[in-house]
């Protein structure tokens, strides 16, 4: 029985156990940002939060210079730190799946879970939003858990223009994800963090992903822009 | 709060676990579904799907429209339909606000102050068709013509055409002359079809010239899902030539910077090595194009690499390098769009880069250049006679050969008096926005109540241009409305719908149903021999006309079928492992190849007779050719043959062959001068997505790029104020000073800087929403960025193709300076005066102007524009 378990017990080969990952593959990003907006409509997502979101940087000098994206989401960790630092027990991994979800009426808005997520993967929803009744509460990517129940992708993966998006159970050796992880170089984010990440990506710059915490702030690149262009207000 | 608590919740989980069990497990396959249902993440409830065609750009994706308690929550692709295979962008995710946007006008209006003054009262539909009725009667009766329509995106079917038929005016103006018409007139002449369906997916090499397929252009969904297929999957080389780094020139193999305007140079230089290194292929050339090898090698001997490196500043060698890679790996394909084409000789360059797959052999084969696939569909009948007056601003004297029309010199001509309006009709175009000289020209011709007495605009939004207007009559926006479709998007054609989702909200009335209800006030009792053309109840009715008497689909159940599945025909399911549409034996489609090697059969040659050249006559029309021994269809064109040589450009003094004119004012540039070009990003269209909040809070300004090597030059770093003014203007916005750009450019995206629009994409939010009858969004209480750009259109000055018609946008010569102490931010400013010289000047340039032939001194033989002044004007 897929009971909710308040524990950070990783499902890695559990017999009869899904384990679902995503596998981002860099070479068939193209930024085209469907996902972003794909998410926001799925959940109502109110402006200047983001469930998913799509950095990217300019690298080289010209004339040779490429353009790097880097799809971001919370990455379902096998040993979430927001679980562990969540003092109400809202925040828990499902056991079978090993989504890591937001029980919305127990949170308390402490940020407690925002704090420790290395990957700033959560939030807080404001108290405004176009029809959804939940505010005021810490908020993040499911999984898609609503619609992968139903045996159904994520949003982002079923719009994903590049098919950059693959998504499945890892503890299914056919699945397309376990192939991907287990025959391509893969990386994860900040794996020195020991979170055990289900989110991996296939071609990822090494200057993307083992960089310091600074670069993963979702608004990354948007914040740098802001501070940079705020300079001139009337 | 929350509607679910924790015992509902395992109860779903309950449910989950049989609904898993029970899920196949597919060798390799992503085991989930791709869409097609969707469920709310709150109740678990499944929501209402229908399926509907995307119209937020213009690309045409089949979607499917997710409802729940009836407010439109979601938008996805279409599994089954054959060229989006169920994957939308992020424009087209996020297009219900068109629908919601709080600001939009749900009742006709009535301008109540001067124009543009923004004071408005609310009238009833029955006063409003009144007040049009009686205008338009008025100009009936002293020309039709001077009723004039001017659209920019229409999806109609054919409804705007009718509705103007109908009133007897041909005053009915486009906007493809802002957009890519010179793509299209360098290619009709040449094999028929206005643009190329390249097959990405199976290409080895794709050589892009100016084209930023990866965020914009036709067709950027479709065609970016096969160029990561033909990359990914098929290891093709992706090059791209562009003056800046786009994502598509970020994410290319090779990006190769050129001077703006010198694609086609390159292009012919390619040419020229091909040629020169015996690489083309000359079985193709000789049977199927009107020129033949030796001819073509003598032609371009001309165009060696060293002059194209002069001129574009790509090294000789990338240039013989590319040919060669180019020529040598099959299949290969090149694509262009804007890149090419927006220059004041655009025509040449995008036929100079199209002569590159036909040289080598690659039209109509896997994996290379092929024709368009589309498909029609029937007009109800009947159907209004086309007016008998030509009308100078549907066809312009001074371009016989641009046959899009030539839209953005429509201002200067109407001040000229070339032709008399005395109502003027826009639909979903905002010119004062989108076109070159912005609210220094458009602004000005629509201010002026001599020049356009009477100015109806049907929109749904108080767009920079709907603000002028005298009334406005509440159109829908795509998901409340119907409307046929087709677009050549894949290689595989199909007919789609647009169906209302949603009622229209308030009082709006989709556009047909007020054409057809302006019509019926207009000859209330069918004595004027007008209603008879407007016989539909709805909008639906009026479909039905359309769709069920398609051959094939009518088989299938007509528009019952297209109302349920969105598109047809439906060739096969989309398949989870591989993202691509399969038949029942789970192999890929099939596309269909060499449309010009069909046969003609055996019935439809009796009374034909074979020319000399091989040519297939009927009626004295070419049908077809034969090539050895068989009777081919050819290519859609006069003669049935890719015309490399285009007579009818020699007629009017153009080089029919291809050739490559340098833009005059870009050689006697200066030092620190530059060329300022624009650009369209992934998440904006050009002037209809600012008030969409979520693309907004992903792009919202719009600073203009540099050069490191410009930056440090005129000491300059990213956020520095700067001024650019052009030879009609200047405008102050920040600067992004980056290694993405020729140092000889400076580049600003347009969707930004609007003035008018909504609170949102003016910023204006502390106004109160639902000003016009909307319901307001809490959530833009959220916004947080405080900046909405600077838009550049009004230091544009206008330049026409004199071939195409098109505008030059990347034509205009700049300079860039740090800010001055009285330069604030958001200052445009743009001079009538000075827009209205470089009209003049750019006429010059036309066949009957002075310095056409300075211009082809190639072509001293030619008659000049007397020898052709018996031609009627306009190309159709």
């Amino acid at each position: 029985m897929s009971e909710l378990r308040l524990s950070s017990i990783e499902t890695r080969g559990v017999p009869g156990k899904k384990r679902y990952a995503m596998v981002i593959d860099l070479r068939r990003c193209i930024g085209c940002d469907g996902c972003m907006t794909a998410c926001k409509a799925e959940y109502d997502v109110p402006l200047g939060v983001w469930r998913t979101w799509v950095p990217y940087r300019v690298v080289g000098t010209y004339p040779n210079v490429r353009k790097q994206f880097l799809p971001r989401l919370c990455n379902h960790c096998d040993d979430p730190p927001c679980v562990r630092s969540c003092p109400v027990g809202a925040t828990y991994k499902v056991e079978d799946g090993g989504f890591v979800l937001q029980h919305y009426d127990r949170c308390i808005g402490c940020k407690a879970c925002m704090a420790s997520c290395p990957y700033n993967a959560r939030f807080l929803l404001p108290k405004d939003r176009s029809y959804t009744e939940i505010t005021g509460v810490v908020d993040k990517c499911t999984f898609c858990h609503h619609r992968v129940i139903q045996g159904m992708s994520p949003a982002c993966v079923q719009t994903c223009i590049g098919r950059a998006r693959i998504f499945g159970d890892l503890n299914d050796p056919n699945s397309e994800v376990a192939r991907l992880v287990a025959t391509l170089p893969t990386q994860v984010l900040r794996p020195e963090e020991g979170t055990k990440p289900n989110v991996f990506y296939i071609g990822a710059d090494r200057n993307l992903t083992e960089h310091g915490r600074a670069v993963y702030n979702p608004p990354e690149v948007l914040e740098r822009d802001r501070q940079a262009f705020d300079n001139h207000k009337a | 709060m929350l509607k679910m608590n924790r015992r509902t919740f395992i109860k779903v989980s309950g449910g989950t676990a049989a609904a898993v069990a029970t899920a196949p497990s597919l060798l390799k396959a992503m085991e989930v579904e791709l869409g097609g249902k969707d469920f709310s993440p709150v109740t678990y409830g499944e929501r209402q799907a229908i399926p509907i065609t995307c119209h937020v750009c213009n690309i045409q994706d089949g979607a499917i429209a997710f409802v729940e308690n009836g407010r439109i929550v979601k938008l996805e692709g279409n599994p089954e339909h054959v060229s989006t295979r169920g994957r939308l962008c992020a424009k087209g995710n996020a297009g219900m606000w068109y629908s919601y946007d709080p600001d939009r006008i749900l009742y006709p209006l009535k301008r109540v102050g001067a124009r543009g003054e923004g004071k408005w009262k609310r009238i009833t539909w029955d006063e409003a068709l009144t007040e049009v009725a009686q205008k338009l009667d008025a100009a009936i009766k002293e020309d039709p013509n001077s009723i004039m329509l001017k659209f920019g995106r229409q999806r109609s079917g054919g409804a705007l055409d009718r509705f103007m038929h109908t009133l007897g005016s041909a005053t009915i103006v486009n906007h493809t002359s802002v957009c890519e018409s010179s793509k299209k007139i360098g290619m009709e002449p040449t094999w028929g079809p206005d643009i190329e369906t390249p097959d990405f997916a199976n290409a080895k090499y794709i050589l892009n010239f100016g084209s930023n397929i990866m965020e914009a252009a036709y067709f950027h969904n479709p065609y970016s899902q096969r160029i990561v297929e033909g990359t990914a999957e098929n290891k093709a080389k992706l090059v791209t030539f562009d003056v800046r780094l786009s994502n598509t020139a970020g994410r290319s193999d090779e990006w190769i910077p050129v001077f703006p305007g010198t694609d086609g140079a390159v292009a012919l230089a390619i040419g020229h090595v091909i040629l020169r290194d015996d690489l083309q292929d000359s079985d193709f050339i000789n049977t199927w194009t009107n020129v033949k090898v030796e001819e073509l090698k003598t032609h371009y001997q001309q165009f060696t690499p060293e002059w194209a490196s002069k001129l574009s500043g790509v090294p000789v060698e990338t240039i013989e390098r590319i040919a060669r890679e180019f020529a040598t790996t099959k299949p290969a394909t090149t694509y262009t769009y804007r890149g090419p084409a927006k220059h004041l000789y655009g025509s040449y360059n995008e036929k100079a880069c199209m002569m590159l797959p036909i040289m080598t052999g690659n039209i109509e084969v896997r994996g290379g250049y092929c024709m368009p696939r589309g498909m029609g569909w029937p007009q109800p009948q009947p159907e209004p006679p086309k007016p008998a007056k030509p009308s100078y601003l549907a066809h312009p004297d001074e371009y016989p050969l641009a046959g899009h029309k030539v839209s953005h010199l429509t201002p200067f001509w109407i001040a000229e008096g070339k032709q008399k309006i005395n109502v003027y009709f826009s639909y979903q175009d905002n010119a004062v926005y989108t076109n070159p000289g912005a609210q220094a020209v458009w602004g000005k011709l629509y201010r002026d109540e001599k020049l356009i007495p009477f100015y109806v605009s049907m929109s749904p939004f108080m767009g920079e241009e709907t603000a002028l207007a005298d009334i406005i009559l509440p159109d829908c926006p795509y998901l409340e409305r119907w409307e046929p479709e087709s677009m050549p998007n894949s290689l595989w054609p199909w007919l789609g719908i647009r169906q209302p989702v949603i009622k229209p909200l308030g009082e709006a009335r989709e556009n047909r149903v007020m054409l057809r209800d302006i019509i019926h006030k207009l000859d209330a009792d069918g004595s004027r021999g007008m209603k008879q053309y407007w016989n539909f109840k709805d909008g639906e009715d009026h479909m039905r006309h359309h769709f069920d008497n398609v051959p094939g689909l009518k088989e299938v159940g007509g528009l019952d079928f297209l109302k349920k599945h969105g598109v047809w025909p439906i060739y096969g399911k989309l398949d989870p492992a591989t993202g691509k549409i399969v038949d029942k034996t789970g192999r890929e489609i099939k596309a269909d190849y060499g449309l010009h090697k069909k046969e003609i059969p055996e019935a439809d040659m009796a009374g034909a007779t074979i020319e000399a050249n091989g040519a297939i006559m009927k009626n004295g029309k070419a049908v077809g050719v034969q090539r050895n021994g068989k009777n081919y269809v050819g290519f859609p064109t006069g003669n049935r043959l890719i015309n490399v040589r285009v007579d009818q450009w020699a007629e009017y003094g153009f080089n029919p062959m291809p050739t490559f004119k340098r833009i005059p004012w870009h050689e006697t540039m200066k030092d620190d001068e530059m060329i300022m070009t624009t650009y369209k990003i992934n998440v904006h269209k050009q002037s209809r997505t600012a008030a969409v909040k979520w693309l907004a809070e992903i792009m919202h300004s719009n600073p203009v790029w540099m050069n490191t090597l410009t930056g440090n030059k005129i000491g300059v770093k990213t956020g520095d104020l700067v001024r650019v003014e052009s030879a009609v203007g200047h405008l102050v916005t920040k600067a992004y000073v980056f290694e993405g750009i020729h140092p000889k450019v400076v580049a600003i995206p347009t969707a930004f800087g609007h003035w008018e629009y909504g609170r949102l994409a003016t910023l204006k939010l502390k106004e109160k929403g639902g000003a016009f009858g909307a319901q307001d969004d809490p959530d833009l209480k959220n916004v947080w960025w405080t900046d909405n750009g600077v838009h550049p259109n009004a230091i544009i000055p206008v330049v026409a193709d004199p071939i195409g018609g098109s505008q030059g946008w990347y034509d205009t010569v700049v300079k860039v300076t740090k800010a001055g102490p009285n330069d604030k931010y958001g200052d445009v400013q743009g001079n009538w005066e000075k827009h209205l010289e470089a009209f003049k000047e750019t006429l010059r340039y036309a066949y009957t102007g002075d310095l056409h032939r300075k211009m082809h001194p190639e072509m001293a033989a030619w008659g000049g524009p007397e020898s052709v002044k018996h031609k009627p004007a306009g190309g159709h």
